[in-house]
């Protein structure tokens, strides 16, 4: 199966954003709790964990790029090797876990 | 111990004189006097250097005058002629001439002390071995103002000397209702500055106590406290009553510091009575050239009202 | 290295200053930085990050809570030939340093004659966001009428920098006034160095009907409301002040003139307000103008969330109070 990672949220006061670092590219896999990619907001970090043990497929938002909460981040499916589809709006939803730090 | 000085005498009679004079005019307007206490501010500046900066309360004839300030632009000041130091804008309130050593009076009490803190942060931040000296009234050590400065200089060791002219009134609140301390100096003790207290009507007990602190601000010892007991001849401005018990007035000009120092120098030999009337001649035509000069000095013009607002 | 001259890079509010404290670092060496928790804490907003590892503990100097002296202290090494920003944390607590604003550093160059004046900047934070009756207030209106006094307000970090680091070129003390909900902001801001100069208003959204103006948080709202009445047929001209003290006159003028109706948004209190300054003034060079002020109730700012709102302005207010001014009703 194929799911997308959204910016988690809510987290108080933010609404937007900065990707400050990925912890794997596309092929990497992570295996539930694994550290996926730092946040960066007005004044902490937001650190996202894997739920499930998934494979990061496509990144859609670089290191220094701006998202806003509950938009995507990422696409990652569960085998390494399903085909992506191009639009990634109809996707699941990957379960993660996010700590403001 | 230093020797007797008798430009220390000169400077107080100065003071004295100057200040005599201006009460003599009808347009004095409102001013707070020096004398009774000349010896704190004469004491105090004889410690000081030219590089060094001098902050005082709105009591400022005494400080100006016994930092060699020029008495014919004091005056002018005084009676808010664009000839004086500040273009007549400060008053006796705002006396200000930091090109030569007097950074100034600010009138609100204890309202100079952070202020001086700041100045002996920049002189530190320069690297010289100047200080920056504060004068204040028994009445800023019930301020807040007061235990911020001594913290942050002590912290930061500041090369800050603060003397206290306590002349024992908060214009009508004697010392005694308004401060809990014994001495004023032990406010300086919990922050671990030293602290003297001294006769501030004796000017040599001033002059030196000022100058064994200075000697360990300018060494990096960071700030010292001195408080000189004092007494004002007058009330404490031109439009306050007198409110003090007139036998302690009177015990008070008994112990005159111009006429004891004047005893001192001619019991040790220093000067002679031709040499004290000759110096009261050359006081008086120096104060009758002040008058003159600020008579003939003008008002600024209500046009420049706006100047050096912003 | 250098950019396109319009070039601009995404930042969140608080870096903004950073930047522009940085860079007016490095250009004078006498600028110091104080106040409670700037050192290596890096400021209440981390708006000072940074700043102590690169500028070491002399030069942004953490400071006892001891608001009279920050300043005091300030102002002193200003007037001895530095240049200082002191940092009092919220507004509120500007007033146990009102001494060394308002009666030393705004009179210094006037009362000596102009020979001391005081560059400094005291940077501060207003506004509601929860904190209580007396962490909560905006009093720049205070502030407006001290002569020697320069006021600003920033409601974007693009004008955080610019203005802060014009504030920081001034010969005399300016007031540089965050709010607390501006923080989590980000926005564009310039990528090559540049200032917004003091004294003059931003005019955000051209219109025809009302003049809508503001300043720092409270453009939020007034831009949300102007939004709801394009829809309802009324354009707004929206105006940002970014300056509060001296105040562009001129360009609140020539809206007004144009538009023939002003509202007013402030978060502090109406009485003595920016609004009845700013509604006189226009009313004094475009006679016949219809003017309403929108500001907070005559409350103070509890840090109950109910009582809170009930007090601040928001976008249904000043719908309310643009309706009833153009319409007659709300």
């Amino acid at each position: 199966m194929i799911y997308q990672l959204l910016v988690p949220g809510p987290v108080e006061d933010v609404e937007e954003v900065r990707i400050l670092e990925w912890h794997g590219g596309p092929g990497s896999a992570f295996a539930p709790g694994d550290l996926v990619v730092e946040l960066e907001t007005h004044k902490a970090l937001i650190e996202v964990r894997a739920g499930r043990a998934s494979t990061l497929r496509a990144i859609l938002c670089k290191e220094g790029a701006w998202q806003r909460i509950g938009a995507p981040l990422a696409v990652f499916s569960d085998a390494a090797d399903e085909p992506v589809p191009d639009n990634a709006a109809e996707l699941a939803e990957l379960a993660v876990s996010f700590e403001v730090v | 111990m230093t020797l007797p000085d008798p430009a220390l005498l000169r400077s107080m009679m100065l003071i004295r004189a100057f200040e005599a004079s201006l009460m003599a005019r009808k347009d004095h307007g409102f001013q707070l006097l020096s004398s009774g206490q000349e010896a704190v501010s004469v004491g105090l500046c004889a410690a000081l250097e030219p590089d060094d900066q001098l902050l005082c309360s709105g009591r400022s004839i005494g400080p100006a005058l016994a930092r060699r300030l020029d008495p014919n632009r004091v005056l002018a000041e005084l009676l808010g002629k664009e000839a004086g130091y500040c273009s007549g804008r400060g008053g006796r309130g705002h006396m200000a001439a930091p090109a030569r050593g007097f950074f100034g009076a600010h009138a609100v009490v204890g309202g100079n002390l952070t202020v001086a803190a700041g100045v002996a942060l920049r002189l530190q931040g320069e690297g010289r071995s100047s200080l920056v000296a504060c004068m204040f009234g028994d009445g800023a050590c019930g301020s807040g103002a007061l235990h911020e400065t001594l913290n942050i200089a002590a912290i930061w060791r500041l090369p800050l000397l603060l003397v206290c002219d306590n002349n024992q009134y908060s214009v009508s609140t004697p010392r005694a209702a308004a401060l809990a301390p014994a001495r004023l100096s032990d406010l300086a003790a919990p922050f671990g500055i030293r602290g003297m207290t001294v006769d501030g009507m004796d000017v040599q007990a001033v002059r030196d106590a000022a100058q064994a602190l200075a000697a360990t601000v300018r060494a990096g010892g960071g700030p010292a406290f001195l408080e000189c007991l004092s007494y004002g001849f007058t009330a404490h401005s031109t439009s306050s009553r007198e409110s003090r018990p007139r036998d302690e007035v009177a015990a008070a000009r008994d112990r005159c510091p111009i006429r004891g120092y004047t005893e001192v120098l001619m019991r040790s030999g220093v000067v002679d009575r031709t040499q004290v009337a000759e110096m009261t001649r050359e006081i008086d035509i120096v104060v009758a050239a002040a008058n003159r000069f600020a008579d003939d000095a003008a008002f600024p013009s209500p046009a420049d009202v706006l100047l050096n607002v912003g | 290295m250098s950019a396109e001259p319009d070039a601009t890079t995404k930042l969140f509010f608080r870096e903004a200053i950073v930047r522009a404290l940085g860079e007016e670092m490095r250009r004078d060496e006498g600028l110091v930085l104080m106040g409670q928790d700037i050192g290596a804490f890096g400021g209440p907003y981390r708006e000072f990050d940074g700043l102590h590892a690169r500028f070491g503990s002399g030069r942004v100097r953490d400071m006892p809570v001891a608001e009279g002296a920050m300043v005091g202290v300030g102002a002193g090494y200003a007037a001895a030939g530095g240049r200082a920003l002191v940092s009092i944390t919220y507004m509120d607590f500007l007033m146990l340093a009102l001494d060394p604003l308002v009666n030393y550093a705004a009179k210094l160059r006037y009362k000596t004659g102009g020979q001391l004046h005081a560059p400094l900047v005291v940077k501060t934070t207003a506004g509601a966001k929860g904190q209580g009756v007396a962490h909560s207030q905006c009093i720049e209106a205070w502030m407006m009428g001290v002569p020697g006094l320069k006021v600003v307000a920033p409601s974007t970090p693009a004008d955080a920098y610019g203005l802060l680091k014009s504030a920081l070129r001034e010969d005399g003390p300016v007031l540089y006034i965050d709010h607390k909900r501006l923080f989590p902001m980000a926005g564009h801001v310039p990528v090559s160095e540049s200032c917004v100069p003091l004294g003059v208003a931003r005019v955000e959204r051209a219109g025809g009907d009302v003049t809508l103006v503001g300043h720092s948080w409270m453009m939020v709202p007034v831009l949300a409301a102007a939004d709801r009445l394009e829809t309802e047929g009324i354009s707004c001209e929206v105006i940002d002040l970014r300056t509060l003290a001296p105040l562009d006159t001129a360009a609140l003028c020539a809206s007004a003139g144009r538009t023939g109706a002003l509202v007013t948004v402030e978060e502090g209190q109406l009485t003595c307000g920016v609004g009845a300054e700013i509604a006189f003034r226009v009313h004094e060079a475009v006679p016949g103008i219809r003017a309403a002020r929108v500001g907070a109730a005559p409350a103070p700012v509890s840090s109950n969330p109910v009582l809170e709102a009930a007090v601040v302005p928001d976008a249904d207010r000043i719908v309310a109070a643009v309706c009833r001014l153009l319409r007659g009703k709300p």
